[in-house]
């Protein structure tokens, strides 16, 4: 399965405490196409998050649309958005969020359980995931027996292992050295160019940043500006 | 398809004390159930096997049991005019055995003789086996010239100095020798706590004339109860009960007993819930993250609350099947065989309880509903995790 394109029109968040209303997004609109490769930045607070969990299907807009390929996900309920969820995109966290009691491979395999497919294919596809992040000899560890850098390139295995249109990432190198980090973008460049795959990342990292095609730039639950990265200009040019 | 297995057993592992803690209580619980249905289940079969329904015990007038009554033989002789009673079809005579009821203090094997309990002692003659079918000799029976005894087999089984060959010392100052000649069966009813000897021999010991109750065996398709009204009435002035209503009365004390247990049950039951409930909470309060990881994922919060649920009741299944090897364990260690007081004959009665695998069975399922019915609420709690905060939390 190839990418899938977003698009999001007039969105609004609002959330509320003690009757206040605090917005997070007040109209944003903003369009990704299918297969690209789309960074997220901006101050704490500038609703980056909330973006990404709002195209994840994890929380409904207040307002406006949000489409994801042939989904209008302002129009379904919880029990839709998970069904959908399972099916259409993979997440990565900043701190992997593995089970701890389980081996790279059984949290790889995770989302396949929610599939109809036999053990021997849930096994191959596994396989694939790991052998595709480079960890197919560290199947049969378990999280604590692996570095954060293998941690996360599991948690990417675990992203992918169902071939969703989306990957959305927030912060995946937050917790990581320099060079692991490299290793982490590197991976998901991969994962844009090889696999076609539509990346949606949230990082304050202007260096991370660079190995996507497009900044978008929030503040105050705005788009504030977009540019085009390095690499993408110079391909341009 | 759910979260597997090895999932959550391993997860049941992560918290190793309070897991422990948690799986010994509900060991607890569940050895101590195991223990009372196994009683339970031991007393119905002793009772049941004591019920027959043509079989009437004679007493007398207020007379609640065979140690407080006593019947003269001119009372006993008033019997005779009952007139549902079934003849030997030797002899013609009627199936009434005259019975004396006495009681002897033994020690007893499961502490090695360091305490002695009531065994009770009944003067029968050979009628006795006419009308108790259920009793068989093993081997010589008492003989009607010689002081001899029959022990039963759980009677045997529970006090010393009842082996073949052995002299019991009977009658006031114990200045009879009664020697072990053989052993009865009793299908596992209270007569085989019982010692028999013969009638005379045993009144002359005590130095009775009259007996203290009868039995008599109704002819097939007589009603119990009109035997019992026309014994009851002046011509006789006795009173009767059928068998198994005299030793369901007998075994009240036994029912209060059992009533206590499961009273305690119940308490040990809503202790082990709320102690499995504790530790599911912490499991569920330490593993937000996860938990919103796997709804992130697609899990939806049913499956999140059947997968608590399954880890709730694996944990209480591993500590039922503990409580359930000790019980077996305890059992092995003390005995099979438990000895309870009669309300008012004050001897004992034997009962062999055995962890039976429907009893192991019963418990394990009485266990697996308290797992389940101690992971409702925190398996709501994690069903309705709050993904986005939850993602959020350091």
């Amino acid at each position: 399965m190839s990418g899938a394109d977003i698009e999001l029109k007039d969105v609004r968040k609002a959330y509320y405490k003690d009757r206040l209303e605090i917005p997070v997004l007040d109209g944003l609109d903003l369009a990704i196409r299918s297969g690209e490769f789309v960074v997220l930045m901006g101050p704490s607070g500038s609703g980056k998050s909330t973006l990404l969990h709002l195209v994840g299907g994890l929380d409904s807009p207040t307002g406006g649309s949000v489409r994801v390929g042939e989904a209008r996900l302002e129009n379904m309920n919880e029990r839709e958005l998970t069904a959908w969820r399972s099916r259409h995109v993979g997440f990565i966290f900043q701190m992997y969020h593995l089970v701890p009691v389980l081996t790279a491979a059984q949290n790889v395999e995770l989302p396949l359980l929610l599939y109809r497919m036999s053990s021997g294919e849930r096994r191959q596809r596994v396989t694939t995931a790991l052998d595709v992040v480079g960890l197919s000899d560290r199947m049969h560890h378990r999280p604590n027996q692996l570095s954060g850098g293998q941690e996360q390139r599991v948690a990417i295995a675990r992203a992918i292992v169902t071939d969703p249109d989306v990957i959305l990432a927030d912060e995946p190198t937050g917790d990581l050295d320099a060079r692991t980090s490299e290793e982490i973008l590197n991976l998901m460049n991969l994962l844009n160019s090889e696999f076609k795959k539509t990346i949606l990342m949230v990082t304050h990292d202007p260096k991370a940043a660079q190995h996507g095609e497009r900044i978008v730039h929030l503040d105050k639950g705005v788009l504030h500006r977009e540019e085009l990265t390095a690499a993408r200009a110079g391909a341009r040019a | 398809m759910a979260l597997p297995l090895s999932y959550h057993w391993r997860n049941l592992f992560v918290r190793k004390a309070t897991t422990a803690l948690t799986v010994l209580v509900i060991a607890a619980v569940v050895g101590t159930f195991a223990w009372v249905i196994g009683f339970v289940a031991a007393l119905n079969r002793a009772l049941s096997v004591a019920s027959d329904p043509r079989k009437i015990i004679v007493l007398q007038r207020g007379g609640t049991s065979e140690t407080n009554s006593a019947i003269s033989p001119e009372e006993f002789n008033r019997l005779t005019q009952l007139t549902d009673v079934e003849r030997d079809p030797d002899t013609g005579r009627e199936l009434i055995s005259p019975e004396m009821f006495w009681q002897t203090q033994l020690p007893r094997v499961r502490d090695g003789g360091a305490t002695r309990a009531n065994v009770a002692v009944r003067g029968v003659t050979e009628m006795a086996f006419l009308v108790h079918r259920n009793v068989r000799p093993q081997g010589a029976t008492i003989s009607t010239g010689l002081p001899e005894v029959i022990v039963g087999l759980s009677a045997a089984k529970q006090f010393s100095g009842l082996n073949i060959g052995d002299t019991l010392r009977l009658g006031f100052a114990e200045n009879r020798e009664f020697k072990v000649v053989g052993y009865f069966s009793a299908d596992g009813g209270p007569m085989e706590s019982e010692i028999w000897a013969y009638l005379p021999l045993l009144q002359s010991a005590y130095g009775r004339t009259g007996y203290s109750a009868a039995s008599l065996r109704l002819r097939e398709g007589a009603d119990p109860a009109a035997t019992i009204a026309q014994m009851a009435g002046a011509a006789i002035q006795l009173s009767g009960q059928t068998e198994g209503d005299y030793w369901r009365s007998q075994s009240s004390m036994v029912r209060i007993y059992q009533g206590v247990c499961y009273v305690l049950i119940g308490m040990m039951t809503l202790a082990a819930m709320f102690s499995i409930a504790n530790t599911m909470f912490a499991t569920v309060a330490g593993r937000t993250r996860e938990i919103a990881m796997l709804r992130t994922i697609g899990f939806s919060g049913g499956q999140v609350l059947r997968g608590f649920m399954l880890e709730s009741t694996l944990l209480a299944l591993l500590g039922g099947a503990l409580g359930c090897a000790a019980c077996w364990a305890w059992l092995q260690f003390v005995g099979h065989t438990k000895d309870m007081f009669g309300t008012s004959t004050f001897t004992a009665m034997a009962f062999d309880i055995r962890m039976t695998p429907v009893i192991v069975l019963i418990s394990l399922a009485m266990v697996a509903v308290v797992g389940v019915l101690g992971a409702v609420f925190p398996a709501r709690r994690a069903a309705q995790t709050q993904v986005i905060r939850a993602l959020r939390e350091e």
